[in-house]
């Protein structure tokens, strides 16, 4: 618990109230447990709310599915418009996590991924405590990735190649532009399913500030806004759907 | 009674001038970066808004407009034509004249308020500049040409002529070249050669050509359109930045002890040499 004070500076400790729960179905952790895949982004929030109260009371912690309360608390995060609840639910999908690894399950890919997931989520809004956390978001992503690589149609590729996009480059900070256009085109190529890895993609070649990749970026974008409007993804479209029409407007803005 | 009016109104006068409905733009140029404009934006908000509390000015009274490109900076300098303004040097000599530019303040990094610059090649394999005619020059400080030969080479090599040029916006991917020998040479700024040790170039560098000290250039304002009051209140304000509890996080994320009061004659030499350079 030191180390993940000491090295997730910044982030909220309280926990947000998840409103009516009294029809929740009664269930035990283990319960949960077992039935965790039906658990997704396709969840109702209702559904996930009831969940996360079960493993908040759970006693036991050694009864939890490792990454199960995390990849909860980023699901109601995702979905959640008020940044303040959005915020302390990634914060506590931190603490899962963090009470995961100190439980062993560093060995678990999925734990250190939905750590980084929540992390960045939680301190995306905040230059100075994001800053304080690259080091560690960059190393729970590079466990992850080196862990379970393919979770989350390469969601280790995808935010690992995003931090090194957006975070400040050499010498001030981590960024590197050539290991994110490397990690993300890995994950279009081998995760061409996913409306994110395309997103990301497109951003990192349209980065590089070269005319000559205009077309490659437009492809790759369309391409993805068009698994975003084909797929089921649940409550993760809307938010997704944001992060598209923001890259919109700063390639209509924009000119080489 | 007067005085007793007089005491008043100079205690309004933060408090009246910090009503102003609109936000004050401050433009800030960063030729050659390697920076997301939109998280460079949140970034200087974060600073303004310590600014805007330590010169007690309201909330949101300050606006930034991060900027990468020379062209685009000239471009806002003449639209906005903001009263204080973060700029590279070479555009401050460029610009200071047309928008009557003195400096307010500069960053202070590892106890200096000046840097040098140095040309960087494999070692051993060149003695010295002029073995690089010809030969290809890579960096992100290449986004200022004009600078780099009327202050950086003192006049002496003009970088469009004597080398050829291979700017980026990256200087780690000119490191790597230059570690590939797909560069001949990468000129460095301080910050990027002290950051040198952190990366693992398969071949040690050594540098050709070592630049005078070059003052720090750091914040600027209009003198026509702001008063001197209003340049010590921003001016003090930076002052006291980076020992405020949330500006002192952020001097640390940029690697800045301090800011300093800016003398002008600093910049003089500066001046007389853009003015000589051709």
């Amino acid at each position: 618990m030191l180390l993940f004070l000491m090295s997730c500076a910044g982030l909220p400790r309280d926990h947000v109230q998840l409103g009516q729960l009294s029809d929740c179905p009664k269930q035990t952790s283990a319960m949960l447990v077992a039935k965790q895949c039906q658990l997704s982004t396709l969840s109702d929030t209702h559904t996930l709310a009831c969940a996360l109260a079960v493993l908040r009371d759970t006693q036991n912690p050694t009864v939890r599915c490792p990454s199960l309360g995390s990849r909860l608390c980023l699901y109601l995060a995702e979905r959640e418009t008020n940044q303040e609840k959005r915020e302390k639910l990634a914060a506590e999908g931190v603490g899962f996590a963090e009470a995961a690894l100190a439980q062993g399950a560093s060995g678990d890919g999925e734990v250190h991924y939905y750590l980084a997931a929540n992390l960045g989520l939680a301190v995306r809004e905040h230059f100075t405590v994001a800053m304080q956390n690259l080091s560690r978001l960059e190393d729970e992503m590079k466990q992850a990735l080196a862990l379970s690589p393919d979770i989350d149609d390469g969601g280790p590729l995808r935010l690992l190649g995003a931090l090194y996009l957006k975070a400040p480059a050499w010498p001030n900070g981590i960024g590197d532009g050539d290991k994110a256009l490397e990690l993300l085109k890995k994950a279009v190529t081998e995760h061409p399913g996913h409306p994110l890895n395309h997103l990301f993609y497109a951003q990192a070649l349209w980065s590089e500030g070269d005319e000559a990749n205009l077309p490659q970026v437009k492809a790759e974008f369309a391409l993805g806004q068009k698994l975003l409007a084909e797929g089921n993804w649940g409550y993760s479209k809307e938010p997704w759907k944001k992060e598209f029409d923001e890259f919109q407007e700063e390639l209509g803005e924009a000119s080489y | 009674m007067r005085k007793i009016c007089l005491i008043i109104a100079s205690l309004l006068i933060p408090f009246t001038t910090s009503a102003t409905p609109n936000p004050e733009m401050i433009v800030v140029c960063y030729p050659g970066g390697p920076v997301n404009t939109k998280d460079a934006n949140e970034a200087m908000s974060s600073m303004l808004r310590v600014v805007e509390h330590i010169g007690q000015w309201q909330e949101n009274r300050f606006n930034s407009l991060f900027i990468t490109k020379t062209d685009d900076c000239r471009k806002q300098m003449a639209e906005k034509k903001p009263k204080f303004a973060i700029i590279s040097l070479g555009l401050y000599l460029e610009l200071r004249t047309r928008y009557h530019l003195v400096p307010v303040v500069q960053p202070k990094i590892k106890g200096r308020t000046s840097e040098r610059y140095r040309v960087m090649v494999q070692k051993d394999k060149y003695k010295s500049l002029n073995e690089l005619k010809g030969l290809t020059l890579g960096g992100t400080v290449l986004e200022e040409q004009s600078f780099v030969g009327k202050i950086v080479f003192a006049g002496k090599y003009d970088p469009a002529s004597f080398f050829v040029l291979k700017t980026s916006n990256q200087a780690i991917r000119a490191l790597r070249s230059l570690d590939k020998g797909e560069l001949d040479a990468v000129i460095l700024n301080e910050q990027q050669f002290n950051g040198l040790a952190s990366l693992h170039m398969e071949r040690p560098l050594e540098a050709v050509f070592t630049s005078e000290e070059i003052p720090l250039m750091g914040v600027v304002a209009n003198s026509a359109t702001t008063t001197l009051e209003e340049r010590n209140r921003f001016g003090k304000a930076l002052e006291t930045m980076c020992t405020d509890t949330e500006g002192k996080k952020l001097c640390e994320l940029f690697g800045v002890e301090s800011f300093v009061t800016a003398d002008a004659a600093v910049f003089e030499p500066m001046v007389k040499l853009w003015a000589k350079g051709k």
